[in-house]
């Protein structure tokens, strides 16, 4: 066959064509290899506590000395306490550049594809300093190890919900439309009742239920169930409406008159033409599951302490306090911010790239 | 006390009394014509304006005994006055309604003058019925829920309150009641002549149902500075002077200063701050976690004051282990004071009061608040943070470390146990924190688990917990707080198998551990003595007992904070105390 | 249709029971309740609690509760509040006002502004200027409401300003209607709206666009530019018309964030609505209280579904109940 008549070379053109589109997939591609490689990445262990280095503005990498280019170093930062006001505030100590060193194996383990290592790109000698490249907590913890290793949960949790609850809502809502009826109005009652029945009650009755001894992977596998579970029923309305539509539309009805089958005329012919509004609703559900986390966290139900996700990072920003006095701490909240607007960017030109009809 | 507002203010490390616009009255001051507090005032103020202060949520009913909700508690304490109230400098009883008090030498009877020439604010005068009023058919009526039936009975028989004349009564019980006058002050007195057509020893209900917060303003009368107005749901309630306040500055002038006195209700403290520093509130309640950022402010140049301040009643946090889990090796090893005394090692007090509180607590007490009368010097028994020393006890209890680090229970089972905290208050998340990577350190694993500050409280009594970070308020008189201490008692919560079985009121006291008999026999002798010092001396031991034994592990005494205007005065710190009441302070021309 | 609207709400009776019945359960699964929290105060005593408990019937097995809570709503007795010691109905009432006002404010903004924008950023694919809108409704959608309020807030303050939150500055709250007040109101109404609207213009605005885009290859769009129609014609008789439809699902869905939505962002702004009512009435397990927002929330769902299927019926002649 030729290339130019194969679907998928021109829906490849078709997507080259949206500039946002490509950036927000090359994005996506170095956040998710980024998650993946956090471990190495991270330059301190994401639980260690530093207390004399409480809220520690992120420390300037300096590549010049005296003008002239040398090994990337950096300064120790000294801790002063203002005697009224009890504010921390970091003074460089100049006299003391401590260097960065690369593929430096120093630190706890971590587990990397099933070995355990402890080697980091980069970092600086444990008994010379610390790196926070980009500040600590309030504890001291690293937040830019925190936030690569929070990573992995974000970029996960929104992925799978969305692909759970779409599974559910989209199979539910084109039964609903397609067959209507009893079985219309059974599912209907169903979402019905599922969206009317109240999220804050539950969760907080659910958040005694769940161990505290469960391990964070369970907890992380529960939070995405629960909320894929709840997630569904929205869809499955519109995804009906949608499907009462087509289903009077001429060559559905004409699909019907040949014989076809009920689930192929749902996959072959109702399912790609909502493939647009699908692909769109997934980029928006996408933020609402990585910001529902940082609820859930709350709810005592998310990631646990010390553990880390970027919405439970985030939660550390949000007072006055933080915004004015340590505003690295919303550096997570940034990220959110970039990740659901390439996703979003993303799923635009996915959407135009799979508009076979398109012509212009 | 509304659940959720008190353990707010147990996490935010206010006391009940302190930003609640408390009017901390006390008696006849020395000369002049005032007959509240000298010490109140810094300056004589002036007349006019309006005091805006923040409610942290809307209150449920301007009816004292038929809700427990510190928010109308809060508004209503401006309307009503007590008998008596602590000063806030000495923190001892002075007079506010009572102009005098003596006590029978058996300790039995307690005779109480009124002052003369007070009226309410319709102009009734006010006499010593309106007290045998509120007393007998309100505040020791167990069918009203926020009756106070449990302070106003002594070893089980109530006390008993008889008119003399019209501005003189006795309270009288059957023992002698060492509390008795603490136990005056938790009641503002009622007008008789409003509420007594409602019966509320006939009909409780109907009672409770009056004075609903969308009552005519003009039917609740007062004796206090100030008076209802309006009340808009959710937003606002409006206060004005009452044209009868009888309290009077030290140049005679009548009290308070200010015209009208506004509560905005803002539910998010965030937000509160914001209202402050836009010049929209005047004061505001703060934490030892905002203290950096205010007091930066005011450094700066903001028109801001920020204080800070010993007090009773902020709400020192504690660490308590649940004797009763189902697990029993976790069971027995709570139950182990040296697995505790190796837990108390563990904590790293000086270190949570730097960072968790920005310096602004203490060491804390054992069920009294430091620097008061009833306090007992147990700071010796707090011992010095030592990982090595909780990691030696942990050794000698056999609790080796495995290959992994983690150390090893008897059964081989790995040493780890649930830790429950306050997930949405700041200090209770950031010690949970601290606990647990310091713990990390020694091998043993601390499970978070996070609820919220509303469901804290039924957790712990619930007894669905392995361990829990709780506080209470302390209160100025350690009976007061028998529930929580004296072994059996209902917020006693870590040792659930010693409580009475439903239907009796004797503990079991098979189950108790020698010391808590002890403690128990302390607080039912302290209970019904007389004498003041004899009582101490009680007290000092079942402090030292509590020390001694660790029921629970006290970790910091938060200090009280508060941001005021600069352009109000009479708002200042003395003597480590903050001081200010709505009738004292003015604007500043 | 006569014959489907009293089917529909004939199967709505059973539902709504079901859904009582579902979430009574679940208050009851909550952790607490309101009579632990009274335990607190040193003054109350077990005594009085079991008086409270007999008298509000919480002694009984909680079918027997249900029960009466039933019994009461038939007689048209929406219960009790707990906390409060008022009837639920008149709590309810006193917070109608603004929670509507603001609900239907809020969603009237949000599809006025996004419609339009969603059929820019569809006609202008490409554009840098649709570019820039998405950017903005992507802000809305990454950060969490109660953030965004937060930061809105924060940045009035640094620039002097003293609308943060509420509705009024103390002084109009309880001054009659004027045109200072009017003002005063709107120097506040724009943090709100953003906050809760911002989420909804973003999504909105997104399906629009994509919708529009499907519908604008359709076959019979091209008939029609075809046959020579205006392209206005085409574009607002045909195209928009069309793509408008799947909107009306999820318009429906709308009705009940009257109520429950919003919440923390309601108690960040200090808004004087049902939402942080709400939230204190489940963290204290006000039973009835919650009980009656929670059914009127459902019962607004239902109506809003039964709406949208009608509309839908209505707008798209292909679509036919029978």
């Amino acid at each position: 066959m030729d290339k130019r008549n194969n679907p998928l070379y021109l829906a490849w053109r078709r997507f080259l064509r949206s500039k946002p589109g490509i950036i927000s997939g090359i994005v996506l591609l170095v956040l998710y290899l980024v998650a993946f490689l956090a471990g190495f990445l991270a330059p301190n262990n994401l639980t260690v506590q530093h207390p004399d280095a409480i809220y520690q503005p992120p420390q300037r990498v300096y590549f010049f000395r005296d003008g002239r280019p040398v090994r990337p170093y950096v300064y120790q930062l000294k801790r002063e306490r203002d005697p009224v006001t009890f504010i921390s505030t970091y003074r460089e100590e100049r006299s003391q550049p401590t260097p960065i060193r690369f593929f430096i194996a120093q630190g706890e383990p971590y587990r990397f594809l099933g070995f355990k290592t402890n080697w980091h790109l980069f970092g600086v000698a444990e008994r010379e300093g610390y790196f926070f490249p980009l500040g600590t907590d309030q504890f001291g913890r690293c937040l830019f190890s925190r936030i690569l290793v929070g990573s992995q949960v974000s970029l996960t949790v929104g992925v799978i919900g969305v692909l759970i609850s779409f599974l559910i809502g989209i199979l539910l809502g084109g039964i609903s439309g397609y067959f209507g009826g009893w079985v219309d109005t059974l599912i209907q009652r169903i979402t019905e009742v599922l969206l009317s029945i109240p999220r804050l009650p539950i969760l907080m009755a659910l958040s005694t239920v769940i161990p505290a001894s469960w391990p964070s992977t369970y907890v992380y596998l529960g939070i995405i169930a629960v909320l894929s579970f709840i997630g569904w029923a929205g869809l499955a309305r519109v995804v009906r409406g949608q499907v009462l539509a087509l289903r009077e539309v001429d060559y559905v009805t004409a699909a019907v008159a040949q014989g076809a089958s009920n689930l192929r005329i749902i996959l072959r012919h109702i399912v790609p033409n909502l493939s647009s509004y699908l692909i769109v609703t997934a980029t928006l559900a996408l933020p609402g599951y990585i910001i529902g986390e940082s609820a859930l966290s709350f709810l005592g139900l998310g990631i646990k302490e010390p553990m880390a996700s970027w919405g439970l990072l985030l939660k550390d920003a949000q007072n006055f306090q933080s915004l004015s006095l340590y505003p690295w701490l919303l550096t997570p909240g940034i990220l959110i911010f970039i990740s659901v607007l390439a996703y979003n960017f993303f799923g635009d030109a996915l959407r135009d790239a799979a508009d076979v009809r398109s012509r212009d | 006390m509304n659940r959720r507002g008190f353990l707010q203010q147990a996490a935010l490390g206010l006391g009940a009394g302190i930003l609640a616009p408390g009017l901390w009255a006390r008696g006849l001051a020395q000369g002049g014509a005032a007959n509240v507090p000298a010490n109140l005032f810094q300056e004589i103020g002036r007349r006019g304006g309006t005091l805006t202060l923040p409610l942290g949520s809307t209150p449920q009913s301007w009816n004292y005994f038929a809700v427990i909700d510190n928010f109308a508690y809060t508004v209503l304490n401006n309307v009503f006055d007590r008998l008596m109230q602590l000063d806030q400098i000495s923190f001892e009883l002075v007079g506010v309604l009572a102009e005098s008090w003596s006590i029978s030498k058996d300790a039995r009877t307690t005779t109480v003058k009124l002052r003369s020439g007070i009226k309410w604010s319709d102009g009734t005068p006010f006499t010593a019925d309106d007290v045998l009023f509120t007393f007998t058919e309100v505040a020791s009526n167990t069918n009203l829920r926020a009756n106070q039936a449990a302070t106003l009975t002594v070893a089980g028989v109530p006390l008993r309150f008889e008119k003399v004349d019209d501005l003189t009564f006795r309270v009288i019980s059957s023992k002698p009641y060492g509390a008795v006058l603490q136990a005056l002050t938790f009641s503002p007195i009622l007008p008789r002549h409003k509420l007594a057509q409602f019966k509320p020893k006939e009909d409780p209900g109907g009672f409770s149902r009056v004075w609903a917060t969308n009552t005519d303003p003009k039917e609740i009368v007062g004796t206090g500075p100030f008076i209802l107005q309006s009340y808009v749901p959710d937003q606002k309630v409006t206060l004005v002077r009452n044209p009868n306040s009888w309290r009077r500055d030290p140049q005679g002038n009548q009290l308070p200063y200010f015209d009208r006195l506004e509560y905005l209700i803002i539910r998010d403290p965030n937000v509160q701050i914001a209202q402050f520093r836009a010049g929209n509130l005047d004061q505001v309640p703060i934490t030892g976690a905002q203290f950096p950022e205010l007091k930066r402010l005011e450094v700066g140049g903001a028109k801001i004051r920020v204080l800070s301040g010993s007090t009773i009643y902020t709400s020192p946090p504690h660490w308590g282990f649940n004797f009763d889990v189902p697990n029993p090796e976790l069971r027995e090893l709570f139950r182990n004071l040296t697995f505790r005394k190796a837990m108390q090692f563990a904590v790293n007090r000086k270190r949570i009061i730097e960072d968790v509180y920005n310096g602004l607590a203490v060491l804390p007490g054992h069920g009294v608040a430091p620097g008061t009368f009833w306090y007992y010097d147990t700071r010796s028994y707090l011992g010095e943070f030592s990982l090595e020393r909780a990691a030696g006890l942990l050794d000698s209890l056999g609790l080796r470390r495995g290959s992994d680090g983690q150390r090893r229970l008897p059964s081989g089972r790995v040493l780890e146990f649930a830790f429950t905290y306050a997930s949405d208050s700041a200090p209770f998340a950031a010690i949970a924190a601290i606990l647990q990577n310091d713990l990390r350190q020694i091998g043993v694993k601390l499970n978070l688990q996070g609820i919220q500050q509303g469901t804290l409280l039924a957790t712990a009594t619930g007894g669905n917990f392995e361990s829990i970070l709780m506080a209470y308020g302390d209160q100025p008189d350690p009976q007061l707080r028998k529930d929580i201490w004296q072994p059996g008692g209902q917020l006693n919560y870590w040792h659930r198998s010693v409580w009475p079985d439903r239907g009796s009121t004797e503990p079991k006291f098979d189950q108790m551990f020698p010391w808590e008999k002890n403690i128990w026999e302390i607080f039912r002798q302290a209970e019904q003595l007389g004498d003041q010092n004899e009582r101490k001396r009680l007290y000092d031991r079942w402090q030292l007992l509590s020390a001694q034994n660790l029921p629970v592990i006290m970790i910091a005494k938060p200090t009280a904070v508060a941001a005021g205007h600069a352009r109000l005065g009479n708002f200042f710190a003395r003597d480590n105390r903050i001081i200010f009441t709505n009738f004292s302070m003015f604007e500043k021309a | 249709m006569g014959s489907y609207l009293l089917r529909r709400i004939l199967v709505a009776i059973p539902t709504l029971l079901l859904i009582s019945v579902l979430v009574f359960a679940i208050i009851q699964l909550q952790p607490g309740g309101f009579l632990e929290n009274l335990l607190e105060d040193p003054r109350v005593s077990r005594e009085t609690i079991e008086n409270i408990r007999r008298q509000y019937l919480l002694d009984q097995p909680v079918w027997v509760q249900y029960l009466h809570w039933l019994g009461g709503i038939v007689r048209g007795d929406f219960g009790y509040s707990f906390l409060n010691s008022r009837p639920v109905s008149e709590l309810i009432w006193e917070r109608m006002g603004w929670t509507v006002f603001l609900a239907a404010l809020t969603i009237l903004a949000t599809w006025v502004i996004a419609i339009p924008l969603g059929i820019y950023t569809a006609l202008n694919r490409y554009g840098p200027s649709s570019t820039a809108l998405n950017f903005v409704g992507y802000f809305g959608l990454a950060t969490p409401d109660f953030l965004v309020a937060l930061l809105l807030i924060f940045l009035v303050l640094q620039s002097g300003g003293t609308a943060v939150g509420g509705l009024f500055s103390p002084q109009y709250i309880d001054a009659p209607w004027s045109w200072a007040r009017f003002q005063d109101m709107l120097a506040h109404l724009w943090i709100p709206l953003i906050v809760i609207g911002l989420d909804g213009t973003a999504t909105i605005m997104r399906q629009m666009r994509a919708n529009l885009l499907d519908v604008l290859s359709q076959d019979y769009i091209r008939t029609a530019r075809a046959k020579g129609l205006a392209e206005r014609v085409v574009l607002w008789k045909h195209a928009v018309r069309n793509a408008i439809n799947p909107l009306i699902s999820l318009a429906g869905l709308q009705l009940p964030t009257l109520i429950s939505s919003t919440i923390i962002a309601s108690i960040v702004l200090s808004l004087p609505t049902i939402g942080p009512f709400l939230y204190d009435s489940l963290l204290n397990k006000d039973q009835y209280v919650v009980m009656a927002l929670l059914m009127l929330s459902a019962v607004l769902l239902m109506v809003g579904n039964l709406l949208a299927d009608v509309l839908l019926a209505w707008v798209d002649p292909r679509i036919r109940y029978e």
